[in-house]
């Protein structure tokens, strides 16, 4: 599934400067295969692959599907499904955001509207949106920008919240403008919050994508691991599992590594 | 409180060597009262009728108890505090929004930790209305001054406390105040540096003839740099004493430290803000 990690990058060295750590990476593999054997050999000794099939049969089924360019296909569906999802709700997340947080009166107003909203399984919004926006793209992306704007919304007001305001005292006892100070201040002091929610919320556009996919499509990755499922086919379900797992893995390095690049002063 | 209430100002003192006579009033509070509503809907009163002033190229140290209000009318000099009544006024006028030319140093640093030490410099000169090609000359030599060469392109969260604050009197100097309000600026500073740092206040000051409110828990501290040292009670606060710092300039440290109107004055604070002996 999704994992999120919290970047305690604590680095003593200088910039630029010290060693780095010895990297996880070979022992994250190691641990990662010992576990497809594991699930290998579990499939010969202790259940029917029918059931739970098995790595071996995974790997040749997924072969297939990338010869046949359907792995592609509907890989590149569900991506840019989820993908545009998540730009989307960044475009519209941050302003928001920002608003909310000057103006409070205003958030406190909506506030319980957005935290009904945000507390609302909005998975089950699928087949509405199914019904409204029809089987195409725009469906799965409405379900993913729904999934994730609330983590734009409420991270972007979280970050401005935690501005000092002793920096903000002294950006006005040195008479800055107010175009100076989003400048300087506001816009810096959120970039990181901006990337942790796209770092959240790449699972959860997926997970948009996906359960769209499932009630009403005709490709991407959730539909072939619906349509695998209704003829029995648990490699094929597993199969689209593990590709969105991958994926999910994928954008979660991407972007750890811009945040590294972009957040240096962390 | 067993604190003296007798006003100690030398109203006809000399002018000092190399200084001026008092110039310009800079700043004035009149009758300052600040009070603060607290949560509870009750009001804490933090300035109970404070009146000074602060001339051109004065410096002023003033001491008091923590929380007698010392930084609370640091803010309201620099129009971040409306008071609850009384006068506040720089060159002559009345401080309703930050004056110009006003210059604070915050008790934190409240550095921007997004920006390099340099960077963190640079917002001082482009505030201060600096022309842009000599921000770079500006900055190098406030990082020689401050002895931060060699971290010009550290985060500040890789500095210590007191290079942090050494870097927030960067900004300050880059800023170009005419009138520099300190709030306990090397409070986070051990003793040489502490020392090193006064020094360099004083060059620049005396180069420049800024006026100078330096708020210190350090009585020697105060008297080593100070024209004159303003002392407050406890909370609410009053002006305990106003003393006027008859030394002479350039001020040496280690000589001073001998000198018995040195001895006198610190022993005097001393006795003023009821510290045990
Ligand atoms: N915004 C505020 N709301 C309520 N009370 C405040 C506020 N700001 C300051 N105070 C109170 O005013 C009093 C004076 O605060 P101030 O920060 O001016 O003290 P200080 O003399 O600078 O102390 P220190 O030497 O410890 O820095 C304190 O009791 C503080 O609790
Ligand atoms: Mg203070």
């Amino acid at each position: 599934m999704v994992f999120t990690r919290t970047n305690d990058a604590s680095e003593p060295t200088k910039a630029g400067r010290g060693s780095r750590i010895s990297s996880p990476l070979p022992g994250q593999v190691a641990l990662i295969l010992f576990l497809l054997v594991l699930w290998e050999l579990a499939s010969y000794y202790l259940y029917n692959p029918f059931w739970g099939s098995r790595p071996s049969l995974i790997a040749q089924r997924l072969w297939q599907l990338a010869i046949s360019g359907d792995l592609w296909m509907h890989t590149s569906t569900t991506l840019q499904e989820a993908g545009a999802g998540l730009l989307f709700a960044a475009v519209v997340g941050v302003p928001i955001g920002i608003g909310l947080a000057r103006a409070p009166r205003l958030a406190r107003l909506l506030d319980p509207v957005i935290m009904g909203l945000y507390g609302l399984p909005r998975v089950a919004l699928a087949p509405l949106f199914i019904l409204w926006f029809g089987i195409g793209l725009f469906s799965k992306i409405m379900m993913s920008f729904t999934m994730v704007l609330f983590i734009f919304i409420l991270n972007v007001m979280e970050g401005i919240r935690t501005i000092d305001k002793d920096q903000l005292d002294l950006m006005t006892s040195m008479r800055a403008g107010r175009f100076y100070v989003v400048w300087t201040v506001l816009l810096p002091a959120i970039v990181p919050w901006i990337l942790a929610s796209f770092r959240i919320g790449v699972g959860l556009a997926l997970i948009g994508a996906v359960v769209g996919e499932l009630i009403g499509s005709n490709r991407g990755l959730g539909w072939y691991v619906e349509s695998s499922g209704g003829q029995l086919d648990t490699t094929g379900v597993f199969s689209g599992l593990i590709v969105l797992m991958v994926l999910a893995m994928l954008a979660n390095y991407l972007i750890g590594f811009m945040e590294r690049k972009i957040v240096r002063w962390r | 409180m067993a604190v003296m209430t007798t006003e100690k100002r030398a109203v006809s003192a000399p002018a000092k060597a190399g200084s001026e006579p008092a110039g310009r009033v800079r700043a004035e509070l009149r009758d300052l009262q600040i009070s603060f509503r607290l949560p509870d809907m009750s009001t804490l009163d933090v300035i109970s009728g404070i009146s000074m002033t602060v001339s051109e190229g004065e410096f002023v140290a003033v001491v008091g108890p923590s929380g007698s209000g010392k930084s609370t009318i640091l803010r309201a000099l620099c129009g971040l505090l409306k008071p609850s009544g009384g006068h506040v006024a720089v060159d002559g006028v009345p401080v309703s929004s930050p004056p110009p030319g006003v210059g604070f140093m915050f008790q934190k640093d409240a550095l921007l930790p997004w920006r390099t030490v340099a960077g963190n410099i640079r917002v001082g000169a482009e505030l201060g209305g600096m022309p842009a090609e000599e921000h770079e000359e500006r900055i190098g030599r406030l990082v020689k001054l401050l002895r931060l060469d060699g971290f010009e392109n550290a985060w500040p969260n890789q500095l210590s406390g007191g290079m942090r604050q050494r870097v927030s009197l960067g900004r300050l100097l880059a800023y170009q105040p005419s009138l520099m309000l300190m709030d306990e600026p090397f409070g986070a500073l051990d003793y040489q540096t502490k020392i090193a740092m006064g020094k360099e206040l004083l060059s620049v000051w005396e180069a420049e003839r800024r006026a100078i409110i330096f708020v210190t828990h350090d009585i020697e501290e105060a008297v080593a740099l100070a024209d004159r040292v303003v002392v407050f009670s406890a909370r609410p606060a009053r002006i305990v004493a106003d003393y006027k710092v008859d030394l002479p300039r350039p001020r040496h440290m280690r000589a001073m430290r001998s000198d018995p109107a040195f001895t006198m004055l610190t022993e005097a604070i001393w006795a003023d803000l009821a510290l045990p002996s």
